[in-house]
C-alpha cells in the first residue's frame, strides 16, 4: 500500500518535472505578448466593400501565422479601426495607433487617398507602411518608410499591354487610339504608360477627352470613336462607366481590334453581369490569383472555404501580400525595430504571392503589370509570357 | 497664345462634327433625359407639396432596381413586370414611412431642414439594409432586348434605353393625368399652392400628403428600374444618383410635373450636345453652368408657376 503511494508521488513529480521543463523550454505562443499591428481600413462609407476584402486578408495572414508560431516567437494581433473611407480619418487613426496605442507595427490602408495621407505621418513617426500607395506621386516625396508591394501604380498600367503588342507582328498594329479617360487622379495616372506605348508603336492618338464621374452616357463617345475610325479604344474608367462603354460599342457595332479598359474587367463581376459581351476586353493588374508564385494555391483554397468565393477577390490577395512583405521585414531584421526592418526590406528581396520584389529608394519594385484578358468569362493572364494561361484573342472579334 | 492653345484643344476635329453624331447626341440624349425625368418627378411632388427634401428618394430606386434584378435573375420576371409588385410595395412603404417618421416633424419650425436630417439618417439605414441584402457587388440588368438596337436611317436606338423612355412617359403621362384629373391629386395641387386656404376647403392635408409621399416613393422605384436599364447600381450609388434629381427639381421648377419633364430632357439634350460639340470634360461645366445661369435669372426654376 506505501509503495504504491510512493510510486504514484514519484509518478506525479515526474510529470511535473518534465512539464516545468517542456514549459520552460518552449513557453505556449499564447503566454507570449503578442505583436500589435494596427491602422485604420474603410470599413464604412464608400470603399468598405474593397476595403472589407483588405481586412479579410490581413486576417488571414493573421490566423496563418499565428497557426505556425507567430512573428519573433511571439502571437500578433490586429487592431483595425474603421477610417469610414475618410483620408483624413486614416491620418488622425494612424497618429492614435502610433502614439496612443504604441502598436508594434503598422497595417497598410486602402485606398490610395488615404495611403497617400497617412505616408507623411508613418515618415514622421519613423513606422514601415507597406500599402498600395497612391501611385507615384505619394511614392516621389522622399519617404523611406513606405513600401509599395505591391503598389498599384496607374503610371506603369499599360506596360503589359504594350510590352506584348511588341510581339505582335507590326501590320498588325493598331493605326487609330480613341482615349477616354476619367477625370480624376486614377484616370490621369493612367496616361504616362498609355502616352508613351502609343508613341513607341506609332500609334495616332485621334481622340483624348477625359469624362467626369459619374458618365451619363457613353454613346456620344463611342459615336465619336468609330466616325474617327479608331481601331484601339482605352477606356480608362472603373466598373459602372466601362460597363457603359462596351455595352454602347455593341450597340453601336464598333468592333476595334482591340478594348483595353483601365479598372473593372479584373472583378468577377465583370464577367458575371455582362456574360459574353464581356470578353476580350485587355486589362492590368498587380496581382492574379492565377500567378505562378507559392501561396496563391492557398488564397483560392481560403476564398473557397472561408468567404465562398470562386476567385479570390483582388484586394484580399493585396492585403495578404502587404502582410507577407512586413513579416518577412521583421523576420529579417529579427527585430520590431523600424528603422532595421526597412534598411533588410531595402536591401533584401520579398518574396510574395504577386511577384518576388527587390525595392528602389522610392520603396518600389522595378515597374511591373501583368496583362489580363476576359476570354470565355475568365480573367486570363497574358503577359509576361512565363505567367501566361491562356493565348491572347487579337483582333476582337466581332460582336455576336 | 495660351487662349488660342486653349481654343484649339477644345475644337473637336471637324469630321466629328458630322450630321450623325449631332443626331444620335440629340437621340441618346432625349432617351436619357426622359429617364431623369421620371426619377426626379416624385422628388420634385414631396418638395413641393411637402416641403419635404426627400433624400432617400433615390435610395428608394436603387431598392426597385434590385427587386427588378432578383425577379429577372431569379424567375426571369422582365423588369418592367416586376414594377407590378414594387410599386404597390413601394407605395405602402411610402405611406408608412409619412405616419411614422415625416407627420411627427411636420410640426418642427424648419421642415426642410429636418425632413433632410431625416431622410439623410433614412437614407442611410436603406443602403445598409440593401448592402446586407444584396452585397455590395455591382448588378447590371441584362435582358434578351438588351442588346438589340433599332436603326432609323443612320441613327441607333437602343431598345432597353427606350423601353426606359416609354416607362418615364407613361410614369409622368399618370402622375400628371392624376393631379389634374382626379379629386384626390386636384386636392394635392390646391395644398401645393396654398396650403392654408386648402385646409380651410376642407381638405385633409394629413391625407393628401400621404398620398404624395406614397405616389413619390412608388414614383421612385418606376425612375430607378427605368435608370438601371441604362445605369449598373450598387447600394451607395443613390448618392450619386441624387445629383439628377436636384438638377432636374431646380432646372424645373418644386413641385411642377411639366417642368421636371421638361427639365429632364433638357438635362439630356443638353448632356448628349455638349458631348458632340466639345471634349467630354467640359459637359459638366456645361450643365451645372446652366444651373447657376438659371438659379440667378430665375431662381424658382424654369417652370415654376
Amino acid at each position: 500500500m506505501r509503495k504504491r503511494f510512493f510510486k504514484k508521488i514519484l509518478v506525479l513529480g515526474l510529470c511535473l518535472s518534465i512539464g516545468l521543463v517542456v514549459g520552460q523550454r518552449s513557453p505556449s505562443l499564447a503566454a507570449e505578448k503578442p505583436i500589435v499591428i494596427g491602422g485604420s481600413l474603410p470599413l464604412t462609407g464608400t470603399f468598405s466593400a474593397t476595403g472589407k476584402w483588405v481586412e479579410k486578408g490581413y486576417q488571414y495572414w493573421a490566423d496563418e501565422v499565428n497557426a505556425k508560431g507567430g512573428i519573433l516567437g511571439r502571437p500578433v494581433k490586429l487592431v483595425i479601426y474603421d477610417d469610414k473611407s475618410d483620408a483624413k480619418e486614416a491620418v488622425s487613426l494612424a497618429e492614435k495607433v502610433i502614439t496612443v496605442d504604441k502598436v508594434d507595427l503598422l497595417l497598410g490602408g486602402y485606398p490610395g487617398t488615404a495611403c497617400t495621407a497617412v505616408m507623411p505621418v508613418v515618415e514622421k513617426y519613423k513606422m514601415v507602411y507597406v500599402s498600395m500607395g497612391g501611385h507615384m506621386r505619394s511614392f516621389s516625396q522622399g519617404y523611406t518608410y513606405s513600401f509599395g508591394s505591391p503598389p498599384l501604380m496607374g503610371e506603369w498600367w499599360y506596360l503589359g499591354f504594350f510590352e506584348w503588342m511588341k510581339t505582335v507582328p507590326v501590320d498588325k498594329y493598331p493605326k487609330k487610339a480613341a482615349v477616354f479617360t476619367m477625370n480624376n487622379p486614377i484616370g490621369m495616372a493612367l496616361m504616362d504608360s498609355l502616352y508613351k506605348g502609343c508613341k513607341e508603336l506609332g500609334i495616332e492618338i485621334v481622340i483624348d477627352e477625359k469624362y467626369n464621374l459619374p458618365l451619363t452616357t457613353a454613346d456620344t463617345m463611342i459615336t465619336k470613336a468609330k466616325q474617327m475610325k479608331a481601331d484601339i479604344l482605352f477606356a480608362n474608367g472603373m466598373f459602372p462607366d466601362g460597363v457603359m462603354t462596351l455595352r454602347a460599342c455593341k450597340a453601336f457595332d464598333y468592333s476595334p481590334k482591340a478594348i483595353v479598359q483601365g479598372i473593372g474587367s479584373v472583378i468577377p463581376e465583370w464577367t458575371k453581369e455582362l456574360g459574353k459581351d464581356g470578353d476580350f476586353v485587355f486589362s492590368g493588374t498587380s496581382w492574379h490569383y492565377k500567378l505562378m508564385y507559392p501561396g496563391n494555391d492557398k488564397i483560392i483554397k481560403a476564398a473557397k472555404d472561408k468567404f465562398k468565393e470562386d476567385e479570390p477577390p483582388l484586394y484580399f490577395g493585396f492585403g495578404y501580400a502587404w502582410m507577407q512583405t512586413l513579416q518577412q521585414g521583421v523576420g529579417g531584421a529579427k527585430s520590431l525595430d523600424q528603422t532595421k526592418i526597412r534598411d533588410w526590406l531595402k536591401t533584401n528581396e520579398v518574396k510574395t504571392i504577386a511577384g518576388n520584389f527587390k525595392f528602389d529608394e522610392k520603396g518600389l519594385p522595378k515597374p511591373y503589370v501583368y496583362l489580363t484578358q476576359v476570354i470565355g468569362g475568365n480573367v486570363e493572364l497574358i503577359w509576361p509570357p512565363d505567367m501566361r494561361t491562356h493565348e491572347p484573342v487579337y483582333p476582337k472579334p466581332a460582336w455576336k | 497664345m495660351q487662349g488660342r492653345q486653349l481654343l484649339v484643344k477644345i475644337r473637336p476635329p471637324l469630321n466629328m462634327l458630322n450630321p450623325i453624331v449631332i443626331l444620335q447626341s440629340i437621340v441618346s440624349g432625349l432617351l436619357m433625359g426622359g429617364i431623369f425625368a421620371l426619377f426626379g418627378v416624385g422628388f420634385s411632388l414631396t418638395w413641393g407639396v411637402m416641403k419635404v427634401i426627400n433624400i432617400a428618394h433615390a435610395a428608394f430606386g436603387i431598392m426597385a432596381s434590385y427587386i427588378a434584378y432578383w425577379g429577372l435573375t431569379l424567375y426571369g420576371i422582365d423588369p418592367v413586370l416586376s414594377l407590378c409588385l414594387s410599386l404597390p410595395l413601394l407605395f405602402v412603404t411610402g405611406l408608412l414611412i409619412h405616419r411614422f417618421l415625416i407627420q411627427p416633424i411636420t410640426r418642427s419650425r424648419d421642415v426642410v431642414v429636418a425632413s433632410m436630417i431625416l431622410t439623410f439618417g433614412l437614407a442611410i439605414v436603406l443602403e445598409n439594409i440593401m448592402l446586407f441584402a444584396w452585397s455590395p457587388d455591382e448588378r447590371l440588368i441584362t435582358t434578351a432586348y438588351s442588346s438589340q438596337v433599332i436603326f432609323i436611317g443612320d441613327i441607333i436606338i437602343k431598345v432597353s434605353n427606350l423601353i426606359g423612355f416609354i416607362l418615364s412617359l407613361m410614369g409622368i403621362l399618370a402622375i400628371y393625368l392624376f393631379l389634374y384629373r382626379t379629386c384626390t391629386g386636384k386636392a394635392v395641387r390646391a395644398t401645393w399652392q396654398d396650403p392654408e386656404g386648402a385646409a380651410l376647403q376642407g381638405i385633409n392635408l394629413r391625407r393628401v400628403s400621404m398620398i404624395t409621399f406614397g405616389i413619390a416613393i412608388a414614383s421612385a422605384g418606376a425612375g430607378g428600374v427605368a435608370m438601371a436599364y441604362m445605369y449598373s447600381f450598387n447600394p451607395p450609388v443613390h448618392n450619386l444618383w441624387l445629383i439628377f434629381l436636384f438638377l432636374v427639381v431646380i432646372v424645373g421648377g418644386v413641385g411642377s410635373v411639366i417642368g421636371s419633364a421638361i427639365a429632364g430632357l433638357m438635362i439630356g439634350l443638353i448632356t448628349g450636345l455638349s458631348g458632340a460639340f466639345f471634349p467630354m470634360q467640359w459637359v459638366n461645366v456645361l450643365l451645372f453652368g446652366l444651373l447657376m445661369g438659371i438659379l440667378l435669372i430665375k431662381p424658382e426654376g424654369l417652370f415654376k408657376k
